[in-house]
């Protein structure tokens, strides 16, 4: 030590250190909020805005006619639902339209997403026949099938009638109500889930198969060893999606029955319109809407809830 | 145990050939490195001895057996890949069990229930657990035995990977670059650890790579390949002290062998005035030197350089300096006078020389090179083949190893 002191030079009083000035260090101090600034804007205006409205209003009694001079009745619309088998049934409703669909479209999607991972000729044809369903406006494919469940000349009814089957009410029998919406549903959205997994499916490096071939596992350890962890993730996203999605749908449900028959695939957010517009209760169906938000929330939690199990357990 | 022998294999991939008629025959035990640049076809023959990729013609045998039609599998060999190839979501301990536990698995097993029932059992199996450990304890993994390949360093998950491979004793150990994505020190590590199971295994080790280093340190043959064509098949002292042409002269050794245009004059080779001597190697015999032209081959190390005007050898210019510690790698241009022509041959226009310890030469000093007598190669000037006879033991491909 003594050595080191010796030969270093003698200490001069050296200046304080001081921040040098940066325009970059203020920029980076400020340039996050500006540019999330524009999106939480957006969300402000509409969505955090018409949300909060949406749950006063359902706390007065407002006719559809003068949206402004509703009368506050504290929690009556509420009270009324819950006590109104008409509400449960319209929950009901939701709960086994989602359900449905859900089921359909994921195990539909990933299976032919496994399909149409394997090389085969004309295998980019057929993924764009498959997606093809996904580019078509919700509208016209609720009018496409509204034609083909047509009682009178809908094309499924000359198909059963040539098996035999008598002619029947796709979208006005209560048997098959739900069944025709949830079909076209699913035809709508499977392929989203195809090209979500599909993307996924062709993430997993190849080694991993070949290393499975060294190893001498079948198709189904295979599948299990690689294939699922590697697209479980994306089936467990694609799922919360597609029931958010699902509890929200509007278009094809209403143009296909417009919830009948008989209030079978009346749906929440069936339900808030017809009670808006036909029964003009705004105060009403903001209630229902506010339920359904609690029932999305509810959906949402209890995935998040499982991400976290999953990803402590992965640790 | 097998021994392998590779009869006339091609592959094509569409238009593209990228193996051309290779055959090689790899004695029981020996550890063979096909060592070549990207895109030489050394991965593709590897992929087909392991039965990943079928070749386009030709043969792979083990012992007698033809197993051309055999499965991965079925053929009983290991393999390690570059990338690891790990199953992320299952711990050390599972992936290095899981082709043992595959072993048990049968086709009812399958159903959903029963499956993680048969897993269970399978995952706690005595005689199983015995062998993860042991395979464990060897390669040093044993207190990473429940963390997830995620949660592992580059090096210890080509630990798992070699020791998944090594789970299976199987009769054969394929192994495709499997440092390539390990740093210098982890490299030089694991390196002794091959060497050191291929010793504990006495199996037959393939092992591809572009690293001249793992090649020379490990391999007891080396095949170079160059676009699908075997350049030579030797053990690594001959590729190193006999090159078989001038791409294999250049490819090994670092810096690569200095090449020199030279004439044959009354059977002498001169090179920019300087008449060399005959070699005398030992083992090596008296190249056929021809009336034309030859090339010259000289190793850094059989070079030294002396600023010293009175000795024989070539003038030039000192342009370089490496210090590397123990050697000093000297970049000396010729004199332009000497039209050496050695930029035909040599990346850059420098003769290289390594010497021993530091140099006192600095850059821009004028020097003569002079030459280790006897220790130069001789190569065709057209074909660019050595022009003295191969050793007893190798040619490119066709003869038997370890005779």
């Amino acid at each position: 030590m003594s050595l080191r002191t010796s030969i270093s030079p003698p200490a001069v009083a050296q200046p304080p250190i001081q921040d040098a000035p940066s325009r970059h260090h203020m920029w980076q101090k400020i340039s996050p909020y500006i540019y999330v600034g524009p999106a939480v804007i957006y969300l402000i205006i509409f969505m955090i805005i018409p949300v909060v409205q949406g749950i006063q209003l359902s706390f007065t009694k407002t006719p559809l006619v003068r949206p402004d001079g509703g009368t506050g009745v504290g929690l009556e619309n509420y009270a009324k639902l819950l006590g109104s088998p008409q509400f449960y049934n319209s929950l009901g409703a939701t709960v086994l339209y989602t359900a449905a669909t859900v089921l359909f479209a994921v195990v539909i999607g990933t299976g032919s997403a496994l399909l149409l991972n394997r090389a085969f000729k004309g295998r980019t044809v057929m993924r764009a026949i498959i997606t093809f369903p996904w580019a078509v406006p919700t509208v016209a494919t609720a009018l496409i099938f509204g034609w083909i469940f047509n009682r009178s000349d809908g094309v499924l009814n000359e198909v059963v009638g040539v098996m035999g089957i008598g002619q029947q009410g796709w979208l006005v029998d209560p048997k098959f109500g739900m069944a025709a919406v949830v079909l076209t549903s699913v035809w709508k959205v499977m392929p989203l889930v195809m090209l979500v997994v599909l993307a996924s499916l062709q993430s997993i490096p190849t080694e991993l198969y070949e290393a499975t071939r060294m190893d001498g596992a079948g198709a189904l350890e295979t599948f299990r060893a690689v294939t699922w962890p590697h697209i479980a993730p994306t089936v467990r996203v694609v799922t919360l999606l597609m029931t958010i999605w699902s509890i929200r749908r509007f278009e094809i449900i209403y143009l296909l029955t417009g919830g009948g028959p008989v209030d079978s695939t009346n749906t929440l957010v069936v339900n808030v319109y017809r009670q808006a517009f036909s029964n003009q209760e705004l105060g009403r169906a903001a209630a229902i809407g506010a339920l359904g938000l609690v029932l999305s929330l509810l959906v949402t939690v209890v995935y998040f809830i499982m991400e976290r199990r999953t990803a402590a357990k992965e640790a | 145990m097998a021994k392998l022998s590779l009869r006339n294999i091609s592959k094509r991939f569409g238009d593209t050939k990228v193996i051309h008629d290779f055959s090689a025959e790899v004695d029981n035990g020996e550890f063979l490195v096909l060592l070549g640049a990207s895109g030489s076809g050394k991965s593709t023959l590897l992929r087909i001895i392991a039965g990943l990729t079928d070749a386009t013609a030709g043969d792979v045998i083990f012992d007698n057996l033809r197993v051309n039609r055999q499965s991965p599998r079925e053929r009983d060999v290991a393999f390690v890949f570059q990338s690891y190839a790990l199953y992320p979501h299952l711990t050390v301990r599972e992936n290095i069990a899981f082709p043992l536990a595959l072993d048990k698995f049968k086709g009812w097993h399958h159903i959903p229930g029963i499956s993680t029932i048969a897993r269970r059992v399978f995952g706690s199996s005595k005689d199983i657990a015995k062998q993860v450990s042991g395979v464990s304890a060897m390669l040093e993994l044993d207190q990473y035995a429940d963390r997830k390949p995620g949660g592992l360093s580059g090096g210890q998950r080509q630990r798992v990977a070699l020791a998944r491979a090594l789970i299976r004793n199987p009769s054969m150990f394929l192994l495709d670059e499997p440092l390539s994505n390990l740093d210098a020190k982890l490299r030089a590590e694991l390196r002794g650890e091959i060497v050191r199971l291929h010793r504990l295994t006495g199996k037959t080790f393939v092992y591809v790579t572009h690293d001249q280093v793992e090649a020379m340190t490990m391999a007891t043959q080396i095949v170079i390949l160059h676009n699908g064509v075997v350049q030579q098949h030797a053990t690594p002292q001959e590729i190193y002290t006999r090159p078989a042409n001038t791409y294999v002269a250049r490819f090994i050794g670092s810096p690569p062998m200095n090449l020199m245009a030279a004439a044959v004059v009354d059977g002498q080779p001169v090179v920019g005035g300087l008449t060399l001597a005959a070699p005398d190697g030992p083992g090596v015999g008296q190249p056929r030197l021809g009336d034309g032209g030859v090339t010259v081959g000289v190793r850094p190390e059989h070079l030294s350089v002396t600023v010293d005007g009175g000795r024989q050898g070539l003038p030039g210019t000192v342009r370089r300096i490496e210090d590397l510690g123990a050697d000093t790698l000297i970049g000396v241009q010729p004199d332009p006078a000497l039209d050496l022509k050695t930029w035909e041959l040599n990346r850059d226009e420098l003769i290289w020389i390594r010497q021993a310890g530091q140099s006192r030469l600095m850059a821009g000093d004028a020097c003569t090179v002079v030459p280790e007598p006897g220790k130069a190669s001789y190569f065709d000037s057209t074909t660019g083949e050595n022009l003295a006879p191969a050793g007893r033991n190798s040619d490119a491909g066709a003869v038997p190893l370890g005779a």
